[in-house]
């Protein structure tokens, strides 16, 4: 039984169509790795699960509940952020807050939990990321990595049943790239369901469960990773993954 | 003449500029945030109201907002049938002041509230806050820092300002640095206007150590 189902989202910007119909689904456990080229979607399709970006036509259904991605209830739109987490591409830790308030924020502003029982929660997830130490540091004095880390602890804290994560370590220096992949190759081994923007294949072979090829709106191949990474059958994906193979 | 004689005489004149800078600070404060709010409605009207408003303000000279005020406020309240004559006129200056700083505040807080990053209020969105959670822990607090620079550099402009009440008649520290000096046929003028400005250099720097601790929260966004 899948846990969360979307059909036929679309969305345009102006006459600009930026999602074509998709139909998607992923099931509990699942890591699910999307790569496509820029421009393809894939920011927009995965904001559109936790209404960042409102579609303009499509449906969902989340553990059973329906709800029309277009005119979504305010309450729905609410329930269903604080079960899907996002990570984003260049972290948006809330720059006036301190690590572990970036983490208390969510739980006390979305799963309404005391300021002490939230704190208590911030501190366990920064001890789990080996950043207690830095609890009372702002966004603008840690590194890249630090911080993507803990956009990661924002969203594990939160135990949502879904998290994404767009283009987490496409941001970072290569060097600091090594201590995120940790972090979500440690919860996909916990069993978190994920949907995952990257280009790191090597990552994407290890932990997905499935991977998508999004080109143009449209998701235009789909398989597990053996099948998407050595044997793709569309010309596009081929010229795709043979192009980010020339770069590194 | 003994220094100690000019400074009392020129501090005398101290809570009168303290009073409008106070006193204008807060009010033009409430008129920007008020300004600063109408010109991010969506509705025309508001934002009409709010661009006719600022325009006209930036436009004109503070000395002239004074005089305006003086001659002018009178004339209107008399068609509302209220009778100001019997007004103080620190009044009037504090009228005209906030006015004026007002429109200078109202576009440092737009300027500020559209400069937030758009990916902080996602990331409020995200972790489930409501619009209204999200605007008191992210959007507000983060205006208001970015807006500091500005309004602190404003607040230096009003006190400098503030000196310019003398048109109306207010015996401020400026206006009593000039009639000590004519008094004295301008023989220490040099004297009493060297104090004048320090004291005004302390006053200013006042206004610095008190910005200080937010200044510290602004450095913050920019990292
Ligand atoms: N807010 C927006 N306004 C207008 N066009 C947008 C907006 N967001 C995305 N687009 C356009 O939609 C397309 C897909 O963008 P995006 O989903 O970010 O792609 P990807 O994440 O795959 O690189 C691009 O052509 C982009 O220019
Ligand atoms: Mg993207």
């Amino acid at each position: 039984m899948a846990l969360l189902t979307v059909s036929k989202v679309e969305k345009s910007f102006n006459q600009n169509k930026v999602l074509k119909k998709i139909d998607f689904q992923i099931s509990k456990g699942e890591v699910i790795v999307i790569i496509g080229p820029s421009g393809s979607g894939k920011t927009t399709f995965i904001s559109s699960l936790n209404f960042l970006n409102k579609a303009d036509s499509g449906k969902m259904t989340f553990k059973d509940k329906q709800i029309n991605l277009a005119s979504p209830k305010k309450d729905d739109v609410l329930w269903v952020r604080r079960h899907i987490a996002m990570v984003f591409q260049n972290y948006n830790l809330f720059k006036n807050k301190t690590a572990v308030e970036n983490i208390t924020e969510g739980l006390i502003y979305g799963r309404g939990l005391s300021k002490e029982a939230a704190f208590k929660k911030a501190v366990q997830e920064l001890k789990k990321v080996g950043l207690e130490e830095k609890k009372d540091y702002y966004p603008s004095q840690l590194s890249g990595g630090q911080k993507q880390r803990i956009g990661i602890a924002r969203a594990t804290a939160l135990q949502p049943d879904i998290i994404l994560f767009d283009e987490p370590t496409s941001a970072l220096d290569p060097e600091l790239v090594g201590t995120v992949v940790r972090d979500m190759d440690k919860l996909a081994q916990q069993g978190q369901t994920m949907i995952i923007v990257t280009h790191l294949m090597s990552f994407a072979r290890k932990v997905a469960t499935k991977v998508l090829f999004f080109d143009d709106g449209q998701i235009l191949e789909s398989g597990s990773p053996d099948q998407i990474f050595e044997h793709p059958q569309n010309k596009r994906t081929q010229a795709f993954l043979s192009a980010i193979a020339e770069d590194r | 003449m003994s220094f100690s004689k000019i400074i009392i005489s020129l501090l005398s004149g101290l809570p009168n500029t303290l009073t409008l800078l106070v006193f204008s600070f807060i009010f033009s404060s409430l008129i920007g945030i008020l300004v600063a709010w109408l010109s991010l409605q969506k509705d025309k009207v508001s934002r009409g109201i709010a661009r006719v408003y600022t325009g006209l303000v930036r436009g004109t000279p503070p000395l002239l907002m004074l005089l305006l005020t003086y001659y002018g406020l009178p004339k209107l309240l008399s068609f509302i049938g209220i009778d100001s004559n019997q007004w103080a006129k620190i009044f009037f200056g504090i009228f005209g002041l906030s006015v004026g700083w007002g429109g200078y505040l109202a576009e440092a807080f737009r300027s500020a509230y559209l400069s937030v990053d758009k990916g902080q209020i996602l990331a409020a969105y995200s972790v489930g806050m409501t619009d209204q959670a999200a605007f008191k822990e992210i959007t507000l607090p983060q205006t208001f820092s970015i807006a500091i620079p500005n309004i602190e550099n404003l607040l230096i402009g009003l006190l400098k300002a503030t000196s310019l009440v003398y048109v109306i008649g207010l015996a401020d520290m400026y206006q009593n640095a000039t009639s000590l000096s004519n008094v004295n046929q301008g023989v220490f003028q040099l004297q009493i206007f060297v104090i004048l400005a320090f004291i005004y250099w302390v006053i200013a720097l006042g206004i610095e150590w008190f910005f200080r601790d937010y200044r510290r929260r602004y450095v913050h966004l920019n990292g």
